[in-house]
């Protein structure tokens, strides 16, 4: 059996004091699309860093497609978006992907690595004079340059436009569907629920959640009860209720069981304007799964 | 070629500013410390003479290995040199490329300078002569390249370009190439005699006279070269090259 594209076994990682990768374990496999999910500082870009060997971890270990990260990357395995990676000035954006497409044994040929990354243009531009998501379908192009079976992304769309980021997502699906495994740390929900067969969510170095985003959403098997009510009445001992919010005029129930909680309310002649239930985003199973525990 | 050292040189080529720095400057230093100052006294001596030009050469190269140097604290704020590691590019041949390009950089002041030296000052050397000077200015610029180096991967971006104009500077005038440490007054020789710049120009100045650089020169050369390469290597290991945040 050929090994995972990606194993991390008890990873630790400390930055000073702080410890950011605290024993994650986690195994993907070949050909999966994974999304890193999780707030800034829960470990996502750290845990990137080591799978590409920038960082020494303090304990645990890592396997890339086998290897130790350092001989994957040698070897062209992987192919990375950092989120601080960067293009070198007083170059141009040809010259620097050339110079990477020649550090691989199996490059990707050029005109149609140009053409997938849309950079057609800007091969004789200056590094300088790129503006932000030009700079990002560049360090694609670099990251691609290898035809790498294992693809790193740290928040790759962060300088994109709406545009350029459906486009982004457009090319990742094609490489996906081609065997490509992909790897992406993201805080954006919809990407990870659109593009991520799997979502890893982590919380304070930490895996917190596991599995599809539709498996995700049902784990937090809470629903909400939304209406408009006036000032001063609480809600906090209606039957299922687990958290009352209040934002103006709206108060927004948590419930465990919507059916008791509606009709407690009714029983109490409460009025239900404006009332809406729904069950739990992706948004709020992630909020729930970060904020637990802490 | 190594692609990544093609790559390197093609961009400091782009920059003119570097190249008016350290190789037209010393050339007009030359012409200027011997022509315009001493020109209405009757000439200066051919002693003088030569001594000025292996001052300026001493001065672009030290200006040279510093400035293409310092270079790699601009790409590791940039990102590139993060970029550059998730690549099969080995770190070996990133650091051999920077060593090879200072070393490389150096070499156009000093022929430059030398051969002003020569056709506008008529400076007469044998030929051995000539190719001993440039030999050892360019040998012994080692220990500029591994300054350059140390102070590329200890400074920030924004100090690093100050600091080598100031370091450069230093150097130059301290370390006697700009006024000869002869005309110093005693306090300020001994701090001279502390600069590596002093006694890179010592071994010039030996080799100008077809004479084999002095031991003490040397040996301090070496010295200087190894407390910099390895101060440098030091300060490397310690720069962290991943994302802290996140």
């Amino acid at each position: 059996m050929p090994p995972d594209a990606l194993a991390l076994t008890d990873l630790t990682v400390r930055h000073g004091d702080v410890l950011a990768v605290d024993g994650l374990d986690l195994r993907i496999g070949r050909g999966e699309t994974v999304a890193l999910l999780g707030p800034n500082g829960a470990g996502k870009s750290t845990t990137v860093s080591a799978v590409l060997g920038l960082l020494r971890p303090h304990a645990g270990t890592v396997r890339v497609l086998g290897r130790a990260p350092a001989d994957a990357v040698r070897a062209g395995c992987v192919g990375a978006m950092l989120q601080h990676g960067g293009l070198p000035g007083e170059a141009r954006a040809g010259e620097v992907l050339q110079l990477v497409r020649r550090s691989y044994a199996d490059a990707w040929p050029l005109d149609d690595l140009v053409a997938t990354t849309g950079i057609g243009g800007l091969l004789d531009r200056d590094v300088d004079a790129l503006s932000g998501g030009q700079r990002q379908r560049v360090l694609l192009a670099l990251a691609l340059a290898g035809q790498p079976p294992l693809l790193l992304l740290d928040e790759p769309t962060s300088a994109m436009d709406v545009e350029g980021r459906r486009a982004f997502w457009a090319t990742m699906r094609d490489l996906a569907a081609r065997g490509t495994t992909v790897v992406f740390a993201t805080h954006h929900l919809e990407e990870a629920d659109a593009v991520a067969d799997r979502v890893v969510v982590m919380a304070r170095g930490r895996v917190v959640a596991d599995g599809p985003s539709a498996g995700l959403r049902s784990a937090v098997a809470g629903r909400t009860v939304r209406f408009s009510a006036s000032d001063g009445s609480t809600f906090d001992r209606v039957p299922g209720v687990t958290g009352a919010t209040r934002l103006g005029g709206t108060v927004a129930l948590a419930t465990t069981d919507v059916e008791a909680t509606l009709r407690a309310l009714l029983a109490d002649g409460v009025p239900l304007d404006d009332l809406e239930v729904r069950g739990a985003s992706l948004e709020d199973a992630v909020l729930s799964l970060v904020g637990g525990g802490r | 070629m190594n692609p990544l050292f093609v790559f390197q040189l093609r961009r400091v080529a782009r920059n003119r500013q570097f190249l008016f720095f350290t190789v037209l400057l010393p050339a007009l230093f030359t012409v200027f410390f011997t022509r315009v100052f001493a020109g209405t006294a009757g000439g200066v001596s051919p002693e003088q003479a030569v001594a000025t030009m292996v001052s300026m050469m001493a001065y672009g190269a030290v200006g040279a290995a510093l400035g293409a140097t310092v270079r790699l604290s601009f790409d590791r704020a940039s990102g590139w040199l993060r970029q550059l590691r998730v690549t099969p590019v080995p770190q070996t041949s990133v650091v051999a490329v920077d060593v090879a390009v200072g070393m490389l950089l150096t070499l156009p002041p000093l022929v430059v300078v030398a051969l002003t030296g020569r056709f506008v000052n008529g400076v007469h050397l044998a030929p051995g002569e000539w190719v001993g000077l440039i030999g050892v200015l360019w040998l012994g610029s080692a220990v500029f390249v591994a300054l350059g180096l140390l102070l590329g991967w200890a400074l920030e971006e924004k100090a690093a370009g100050g600091a080598i104009g100031i370091v450069g500077t230093v150097l130059a005038a301290l370390g006697g190439l700009w006024v000869p440490v002869e005309l110093f007054p005693s306090g300020l020789r001994a701090v001279a005699h502390g600069l590596p710049s002093y006694w890179y120009a010592e071994t010039g100045r030996a080799a100008a006279a077809g004479e084999l650089p002095p031991v003490l020169a040397v040996g301090a050369l070496v010295g200087f070269t190894a407390v910099f390469a390895a101060l440098a290597v030091l300060v490397a290991r310690r720069r962290p090259l991943a994302a802290v945040a996140g």
